[in-house]
């Protein structure tokens, strides 16, 4: 039984460059989006994962399905679109997160608009939702770097991350300005979602950033828990999704996706923390009446 | 055009210097030709109706603001410069116990890669049990009372050893032995060499805590003592 699941694996090269690349991704993106969802921009993630539409298209148009030249543009228009929401907020003191839901939207449309002008349905299917099956050694590549070296910006500054989540003022106390870390960590989710378009497509790619660290909050209250389990979630999926894509006949990205959705749905109702089973448990009971305390 | 710098002054004992401080927010001037000197163990209260400018010079002090016109000079490095903010500052949600806020105050010296040694964790227990902390140790941040959090911001500036320390409003909200603890470990602090700073509006809590007090008014500073608040009907008035 296990070799029947577990062999698809062994034996094609296919599964296992998927296999690396889904694990790759899966060792820090989750971090990412826990990030995101301490400092309360989880929607941010989905609204740049849209943003780096239009670079991709770009890249299409010129190069066709050449997948560096798809990352680039990806990650030029995600970085650019990063920059100007940023700029407007500062411009006109509106919230940075409504400058980046209208910047997503305007780039969605463009995207889409460009891929359509020279594109089939078939590639715009592509690049909206990937392939994880189709990656080969370039886009291997491409993703293991990306995530080497997001693991090791990430450690650089993961105590300024935390600090500044925590209190802005104590980091600004120490002569370091929250817009630039800000920045940094904005630009390492941009590049991860550009990696993680080939595999699960610009639309998906954030699913694997958000689900596993929204599903570990229901289980841990620290920051270690929450990493860790953040990233062992996105692992089970990844692999999880890619023997049940093989197995079942299914498209790879979208079961990898599913396969954190219900384990999210599942912390969500049995969770340790502020799940529905957990406040059910925590309901204040009713004080008995004085004689019956004996 | 103003400046804020940090280089040596001429007198050793004082830490931070206002000279002709003026400071605006957008457009608007609030604050003119400050001037103060604020010495090694000294603690300052800083006092003011609601609008004076207290949080203006506060962050003309920290370099949140560039002057426009005179300057600031501090001899404090940043590592050693620590402000505790309002509670409401901090997102309670975030997921760390009381040790770690207490230890974080090791990052500005240790920076991102040095590991917290034997030594830093003793000095975090001994800070603890200083702030009766211990019992909550572990106890996340957003489990704790208002008084408890407190103590463990002022954890966190120990585990630093502030040499300038700004505090806006640290008693709000905060119950009466947690003043007390707070009221001994500042006075601690000051007696070890530091320059406080303290935006107040108890005057009780003023009398006690502070050596000088400056009075913000109408974009003007007026330094004092203590007990010549208690005289002055118009401090009086303001502080009521």
């Amino acid at each position: 039984m296990i070799d029947w699941l577990f062999s698809p694996l062994i034996d094609f090269g296919f599964m296992r460059r998927a296999l690396v690349a889904g694990l790759a991704l899966s060792l820090v993106a989750p971090p990412l989006g826990v990030f995101l969802t301490l400092r309360g921009m989880s929607l941010v993630g989905d609204a740049m994962a849209h943003a780096v539409l239009p670079g991709v298209a770009v890249g299409f148009l010129l190069a066709g399905f050449s997948l560096p030249a798809m990352s680039f543009g990806g990650l030029i228009a995600g970085l650019l679109v990063a920059g100007l929401a940023g700029s407007v907020s500062r411009l006109t003191g509106h919230r940075e997160d409504s400058a980046i839901a209208s910047f997503y939207l305007i780039s969605l449309a463009a995207g889409v608009m460009l891929i359509s002008m020279r594109g089939s349905s078939v590639d715009l299917t592509h690049v909206l939702f990937g392939s994880i099956l189709a990656v080969d050694s370039t886009a291997l590549w491409l993703i293991v770097s990306v995530s080497s070296l997001t693991l090791i910006v990430l450690a650089a500054i993961f105590r300024i991350l935390v600090v500044e989540c925590l209190d802005p003022l104590f980091l600004r106390g120490q002569g370091i300005r929250g817009g630039a870390v800000h920045g940094l960590f904005l630009g390492l989710m941009v590049l991860n979602l550009t990696a993680g378009f080939q595999t699960l497509g610009t639309l998906m790619a954030v699913g694997l950033m958000m689900l596993p660290a929204t599903a570990a909050r229901f289980w841990s209250k620290r920051l270690e828990g929450l990493m860790g389990l953040a990233i062992a979630i996105g692992m089970i999926s990844s692999v999880g999704g890619l023997l049940l894509s093989y197995h079942a006949g299914l498209p790879s990205g979208p079961c990898i996706i599913l396969l954190a959705g219900v384990i999210y749905l599942f912390s969500a109702l049995f969770g340790r923390y502020h799940s529905v089973f957990a406040r059910w448990r925590r309901r204040v009971q009713p004080m008995l009446p004085p004689d019956a305390h004996g | 055009m103003g400046q804020w710098r940090t280089e040596a002054q001429d007198e050793p004992n004082t830490l931070l210097t206002l000279e002709s401080l003026s400071l605006a927010q957008g457009n608007r001037m609030v604050l003119e030709g400050i001037d103060g000197h604020f010495e090694a163990g000294t603690i300052t209260a800083l006092v003011g109706a609601n609008g004076a400018g207290k949080s203006t010079l506060v962050q003309g002090i920290m370099g949140e603001l560039r002057p426009v016109n005179g300057r600031v000079h501090c001899r404090v490095p940043n590592a050693r410069r620590a402000w505790l903010p309002q509670q409401l500052a901090l997102d309670l949600t975030f997921p760390m116990s009381v040790e770690e806020l207490v230890m974080s105050g090791c990052w500005p010296t240790h920076g991102s890669f040095k590991r917290y040694g034997p030594t830093e964790y003793r000095r975090g227990q001994a800070v603890m049990q200083r702030l009766g902390l211990q019992a909550f140790e572990h106890r996340p941040l957003g489990e704790l009372s208002g008084g408890q959090r407190q103590r463990a911001l002022l954890g966190r500036t120990l585990m630093q050893e502030a040499q300038l320390l700004l505090l806006d409003e640290p008693f709000a909200n905060v119950d009466a032995a947690t003043v007390e603890v707070l009221i001994e470990v500042l006075q601690d602090m000051a007696a070890k060499g530091a320059a406080i700073i303290i935006v107040l509006h108890d005057h009780d809590q003023m009398t006690r805590l502070a050596d000088r007090i400056l009075h913000l008014e109408r974009g003007h500073g007026t330094w004092s003592t203590p007990a010549r608040v208690g005289d002055a009907s118009s401090t009086a008035e303001t502080l009521a």
